[in-house]
């Protein structure tokens, strides 16, 4: 029952709004406007297993790069920075000046920095998605509660193991936001950095149905681009609430409280 | 002053002088040299603020002899929080020293453990009750087996071997302190502090805990220093009280708990050299709120 009433809630929505744009679109005479049959015959000719591996594929590959190399290098450098003040110092003003450049002005000097491979795009994903999550696990690595510090002190957890079993798991709730963030962040730029000097790719080939005015093709090439969305999210949803898992029942414990 | 008969006054150490940098001071009990396991001296506390120094411990000098359970009792804001980080190491003292087993205390020492106040704070919430208990060990590299051992055995001890699957936060406040005394317990400190353990528990579960404290003390032999500003409870607990002043610290007074090693909640606390030292240790800290300066009135003197 519990079930049903959950899949229920989460399919409603966007059941009404496919719903309001099969009526919409069945009276729209508009170029721009497909109508069901229309965007159905152009997804399944469309996404076929071939453009699947030459197109989705390398795409989908570079946003997985690109956020694990965010993950990692935001990680390592936050738990750095949020250890130790005098680096704080050092790195803040810096690390607000490269966040407040759009990575996208990069592309062009990436291009001729590492060429208009796979490297520049990851690169460029990396460029805008590691900022919440580093920020976030400075943030985390700071607001460290100090009596829990003072306990590991007492106790001699010391250099690694206080670093994987007091830092780590405490920094994890805002660690795991930013990682939240950086995901929608990371699939804007994987299209943005394929519309520049590319050949192939998801967002590539978004725009070229665009410029050729395939606009039930454009369309179902956005809807694949959304489903890559939640899929990610829905991937993330299940690794977070099994990794905060002790963070959320606490968190409901003090509510009922 | 005292309305004590002669032969029952407990003080061991009221009129004793110290020769300190700051004159002469009231000193706690001491020992000749290499008889304490934990000596304090002439130990200070200026916390560096931004309106200026606060003085939170002025001078403090006293022993702790080995297997002994001292209770530490003074109004709020004495400086007893401060006192303990100085002795476990995590807070360096403005002047003065602490040395464990004669050894001078700079980092937090191998063979102590502490049991904060804030037991919500002090076990780790992503850890399951055994884990807590458990990690200490694991990090020192005891091996697998005897861990397992030595954790159930602390379980056991402080009776929580129940609950070992259950994160800290799904059990009552009483039971999370449990789990504290345990990871001390299985950690096998020679010296253990405790911070006021039982400040904010519920009335019944604190006098369990207390007993469970004089059960582990007895059962291991651990030199204990219990922290608290309840003074029922420093009599009950303690074989011996350290009174401290009202801030900037110094001892007030160190007296001898000489009840019999066999407490009671019910008969202990009733008996009559129960309500005399209680009442001796109320009239200290009233003197001590009321601004009375052992130091200043040695001076005059
Ligand atoms: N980190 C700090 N910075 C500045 N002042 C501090 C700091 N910690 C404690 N103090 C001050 O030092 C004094 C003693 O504090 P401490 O916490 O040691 O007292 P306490 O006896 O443990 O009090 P309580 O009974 O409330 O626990 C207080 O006046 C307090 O405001
Ligand atoms: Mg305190």
């Amino acid at each position: 029952m519990r079930f049903l009433k959950d899949f229920f809630h989460i399919i409603a929505l966007p059941a009404l709004l496919i719903v309001a744009w099969i009526v919409w679109s069945s009276q729209s005479t508009s170029f721009f406007v497909p109508t069901l049959e229309q965007m159905s015959n152009a997804f399944s000719s469309t996404w076929t297993w071939n453009r699947m591996q030459s197109d989705v594929f390398p795409s989908v590959a570079r946003l997985i790069a690109g956020l694990v190399l965010s993950i990692v290098i935001g990680i390592v450098v936050g738990l750095l920075v949020g250890s130790f003040r005098w680096l704080r110092q050092l790195m803040e003003p810096t690390m607000e000046f490269f966040r407040a450049i759009p990575p996208t002005v990069l592309i062009p000097v990436f291009m001729l920095l590492i060429g208009i491979g796979d490297d520049m795009k990851i690169a460029v994903i990396v460029l805008g998605a590691v900022w919440p999550i580093l920020l976030n696990t400075i943030e985390g690595v700071r607001s460290m509660d100090e009596v829990l510090s003072d306990t590991s002190h007492t106790y001699r957890i010391d250099g690694i193991a206080r670093i994987r079993y007091l830092i780590l798991p405490s920094a994890m709730p805002q660690i795991m936001a930013g990682i939240r963030q950086s995901l929608s962040i990371a699939l804007i730029l994987m299209v943005i950095s394929e519309m520049f000097a590319s050949s192939a790719g998801l967002g590539y080939t978004i725009i070229q149905f665009q410029r050729s005015f395939a606009i039930p093709e454009m369309w179902s090439g956005i809807v694949v681009l959304g489903l890559i969305g939640v899929i990610m999210s829905f991937i993330f949803q299940i690794v977070e609430r099994s990794v905060l898992k002790w963070y959320h029942g606490q968190r409901e414990m003090e509510n009922a409280g | 002053m005292t309305t004590q008969p002669a032969e029952h006054n407990p003080v061991i150490n009221q009129g004793s002088m110290a020769d300190t940098p700051d004159g002469q001071l009231p000193v706690g009990l001491t020992l000749p040299d290499g008889e304490a396991l934990l000596s304090v001296r002439n130990l200070k506390k200026v916390y560096q603020t931004d309106g200026g120094g606060i003085e939170a411990v002025r001078n403090l000098t006293f022993d702790l002899p080995k297997g002994e359970l001292t209770c530490l009792v003074g109004p709020s804001g004495s400086g007893k929080t401060t006192l303990l980080k100085a002795i476990s190491g995590l807070l360096e003292p403005t002047a003065g020293e602490v040395k464990l087993g004669g050894k001078l205390v700079t980092s937090p020492p191998k063979n102590m453990a502490v049991v904060f106040q804030e037991y919500g704070r002090s076990l780790y919430p992503w850890m399951r009750v055994r884990e807590n208990v458990e990690l200490p060990l694991k990090v020192q590299g005891m091996d697998k087996a005897q861990r397992d051992k030595v954790v159930d055995d602390a379980l056991e001890a402080v009776g929580l071997d129940h609950v070992p699957r259950s994160y800290p936060w799904q059990l009552s406040g009483g039971m999370q302190q449990r789990v504290a005394i345990a990871r001390a317990v299985a950690y096998q400190p020679e010296v253990l502090l405790m911070d006021e353990p039982f400040a904010a528990v519920d009335a019944q579960t604190r006098a369990d805990l207390e007993d469970l404290v004089r059960r582990v003390w007895r059962q291991l032999g651990v030199t204990i220093l219990f922290v608290t500003h309840d003074i029922d409870e420093s009599v009950y607990l303690g074989s011996r009280v350290v009174i401290l002043s009202s801030s900037p610290t110094v001892i007030q007074q160190d007296i001898k708990i000489d009840l019999p090693d066999e407490r009671d909640q019910l008969e202990t606390r009733s008996s009559q050299r129960f309500s005399e030292l209680r009442h001796h240790v109320y009239e200290q800290i009233q003197l001590a709120k009321e601004g009375f300066r052992p130091d200043a009135a040695k001076a005059q003197a």
